[in-house]
């Protein structure tokens, strides 16, 4: 089932004298359940993709369809609600509220969508336990080691069940064994909640785990594999 | 959810947090307290005039109040009497016959108004027998051959019927009250001698001590030296009913205090009978009649009621008296919420200027919290809460914390008595009590509400105007 279709998006920024071609042309389809990660040198345009996709920024030209819905057809507040309910955020720095309990966290995104109080705490349980932090629900992040951090905003990004979770460099902090944690954490959820995964990455580590691999270059798609 | 992290993020910065909620608080317990102090005086102000010089109603004839005609007087005054009597709301009556003229001793003299009452009647509607000096006689009480004038302390003092004088028994009471001796032992060089005036003597203190020593020992040693002798003579005269020039000696059988200068000074007590026989007015006439009701806040109706009976007569309520008072009794209210309203306004910057920087600090957050689903009105929502929140803090601080400084200045009052010239010379008394309404907290606390909302607009337009792409990638 089709989850995110992209059809010849592109993101021009007109800021100085010669005009920035960031996204150039980009075309693709993503499917429920995917787990693909975007590579490409640095300027190649992964961020802005992500942040298009996300609908965190508007393309110049194409259409970004979620689940039919195009996105740059969406008002301000309608996109803001439609990003709330069908994609979730993973950053590079966890962007966490440091305010907040790890269980706190998990569940802000669910009280937004007004949420019933049982069925926040069960689903908040239940991704703590999937990250393998049913024990620190009640610590802050300054209390969490940086690898606990990003399984909090795993969790987090997963709560209200979205179409796909963005994930933009999540390893990038991490040291190797924290970032092989959260990657087969991440692979396991795809399974379980059959979430399309989407990662911006020069880790080598995701590109070997992911199913697919889109290279980008100068903002154009330049090569898509899937793997079995 | 946003109720919960805001007021989580208020704690972010405690530092930053306890410093604008100590500044809200002391803002307000400056303003509840000043507003406190504003009431106390106009509340005293107004019972002591409703109590000691006009009370709630009068009526004189027409005209009468124009230029205090002696012959414009009230006739048949008992049967008016008894027909406001009638009127309900009413707590007592009494009657005085009033007169222009000057009263004079040996060495000055001076213009006053001569005032004839009924001790009796003149007790259920004023509190001037309670406000006679302990020791300068009785005159509610005492009956004599001689005709006999309660004169204000202030009247006593400007005619020199009030000495000043050292002598041992002064000397001692000043020790007993805290006086050093060193003090005491400059002070008995001038033990025997008699101080004609307040001005004399303190011209002398001025002389023989330093500022500081003055500021400090002055009130109490004027308040233990001053003295006067009891029956000290005084010649009143004025205009009869039929104009002509009379006048009469009368023995000083009381002084007054009612903590007011011009009033003291221009109002002289005698008895009604006397006066009556020396002005030719027949006995049951007056100039005035005056009305105490039971409750303050029925006096429109009430002086609505007695025009329709006495419409032969003017009729006056103390509003109409004395305009000033009314004015301020009813704009009272307003001048306390524009006094907080500048304190709480001068705040808001403070407040403003924190979350401005709260928002600076925090770009990277709202811009992630803006892409994972928060709408702006949620975001605007939770920063004018913690605006709010740090406003409340402080202000129920303040508020308690003033509450508390009322009732324990309530008790015993702020004494100013180091300026109480001036302070009576207006009318007020130099002893402040502090008084507030529970309504007015409310009140303080809706404007607290408004102060941090308000406060909150500027920061959160700019906490909503932030692009989450860029936001997040902030450093």
């Amino acid at each position: 089932m089709k989850v995110l279709e992209l059809k010849d998006v592109n993101k021009i920024y007109n800021g100085s004298e010669v005009p920035v071609h960031a996204v150039n042309g980009v075309s693709l389809d993503f499917q429920e359940a995917e787990f693909a990660a975007i590579v490409g040198p640095s300027g190649s345009g992964k961020t802005t993709l992500l942040n298009l996709i996300g609908g965190l920024d508007k393309p110049s030209s194409g259409e970004i369809l979620i689940d039919g819905t195009n996105l740059s057809k969406l008002k301000s507040s309608a996109l803001i609600d439609f990003r709330m309910r069908n994609i979730g955020f993973v950053f590079q720095a966890y962007n966490l509220i440091p305010v907040l309990t790890a269980k706190e966290n998990v569940e802000f995104i669910m009280s937004l969508q007004k949420w019933s109080r049982e069925e926040r705490d069960a689903r908040t349980f239940e991704l703590l336990k999937a990250v393998g932090l049913s024990d620190r629900m009640n610590s802050r992040p300054s209390k969490l080691s940086g690898g606990q951090q990003q399984r909090v905003a795993v969790a987090r990004a997963l709560a209200s069940r979205p179409k796909f979770v963005l994930a933009d460099e999540p390893t990038a902090n991490l040291d190797s064994k924290s970032a092989r944690t959260l990657l087969e954490i991440m692979e396991k959820l795809n399974h379980e909640e059959k979430i399309t995964f989407i990662f911006s990455t020069h880790d080598a580590r995701v590109v070997k785990m992911a199913r697919r691999v889109i290279t980008l270059e100068d903002g154009a798609v330049v090569s898509d594999d899937i793997r079995e | 959810m946003i109720w919960k992290t805001a007021w989580k993020n208020v704690w972010r910065n405690r530092v930053r947090s306890i410093v604008v909620i100590s500044s809200v608080a002391v803002g307000i317990l400056a303003g509840v307290f000043t507003v406190a102090m504003m009431a106390g005086m106009i509340n005293q102000r107004v019972d002591a005039a409703l109590n000691e010089e006009i009370s709630h109603i009068q009526i004189t004839a027409e005209d009468f109040r124009t230029n205090f005609d002696p012959s414009l007087i009230i006739k048949d005054a008992d049967k008016i009497i008894s027909e406001i009597q009638q009127v309900a709301g009413v707590q007592g009556v009494c009657s005085r016959i009033i007169l222009s003229g000057m009263a004079n001793t040996a060495t000055k003299s001076t213009g006053v108004q001569i005032v004839g009452i009924d001790t009796e009647n003149e007790k259920k509607v004023f509190d001037l027998y309670n406000k006679i000096i302990p020791g300068t006689g009785d005159y509610f009480e005492t009956e004599s051959k001689f005709n006999l004038a309660l004169v204000g302390q202030d009247l006593a003092k400007d005619l020199n019927i009030i000495r000043y004088s050292i002598d041992t028994t002064v000397l001692r009471e000043l020790k007993e009250g805290g006086v050093p001796e060193e003090v005491l032992t400059r002070l008995s060089v001038i033990s025997g001698e008699r101080f004609k005036s307040e001005k004399i003597f303190f011209k002398k203190l001025k002389s023989m001590f330093s500022k500081r020593e003055e500021a400090k020992y002055g009130q109490i040693i004027k308040e233990k030296a001053w003295s006067y002798r009891k029956g000290s003579r005084l010649i009143l005269t004025f205009l009869d009913k039929d104009n002509n020039q009379v006048g009469a000696v009368y023995r000083v059988a009381g002084l007054y205090d009612i903590k007011n200068s011009m009033f003291e000074k221009r109002t002289v007590f005698v008895k009604n009978d006397g006066l009556k026989q020396l002005a030719g007015i027949s006995e049951d006439s007056f100039h005035n009649l005056i009305v105490k009701i039971d409750n303050i806040d029925n006096t429109n109706e009430i002086t609505a009621n007695l025009k329709r009976k006495l419409a032969d007569y003017e009729v006056l309520s103390w509003k109409d008296i004395q305009p000033d008072l009314a004015m301020m009794t009813e704009m009272v209210h307003v001048y306390y919420g524009v006094f907080m309203i500048v304190i709480l306004a001068a705040l808001a910057f403070g407040i403003v200027n924190t979350m401005l920087m709260v928002v600076l600090e925090r770009t990277k957050e709202i811009g992630m919290l803006t892409a994972i689903g928060m709408n702006k009105k949620k975001v605007f929502s939770m920063i004018m809460l913690e605006s709010v929140f740090m406003s409340m803090i402080g202000g129920v601080i303040g508020m308690i914390i003033s509450e508390c400084v009322i009732l324990l200045t309530s008790r015993g009052g702020i004494n100013f008595s180091q300026y109480a010239e001036g302070f009576e010379a207006m009318g007020y008394s130099a002893h402040i009590y502090p008084q507030i309404e529970p309504l007015f907290f409310l009140e303080v606390v809706v404007l607290i509400i408004i102060t941090g909302i308000l406060s909150s607009i500027y920061p959160a337009r700019k906490a909503l105007k932030l692009d989450p792409a860029d936001a997040i990638r902030t450093e």
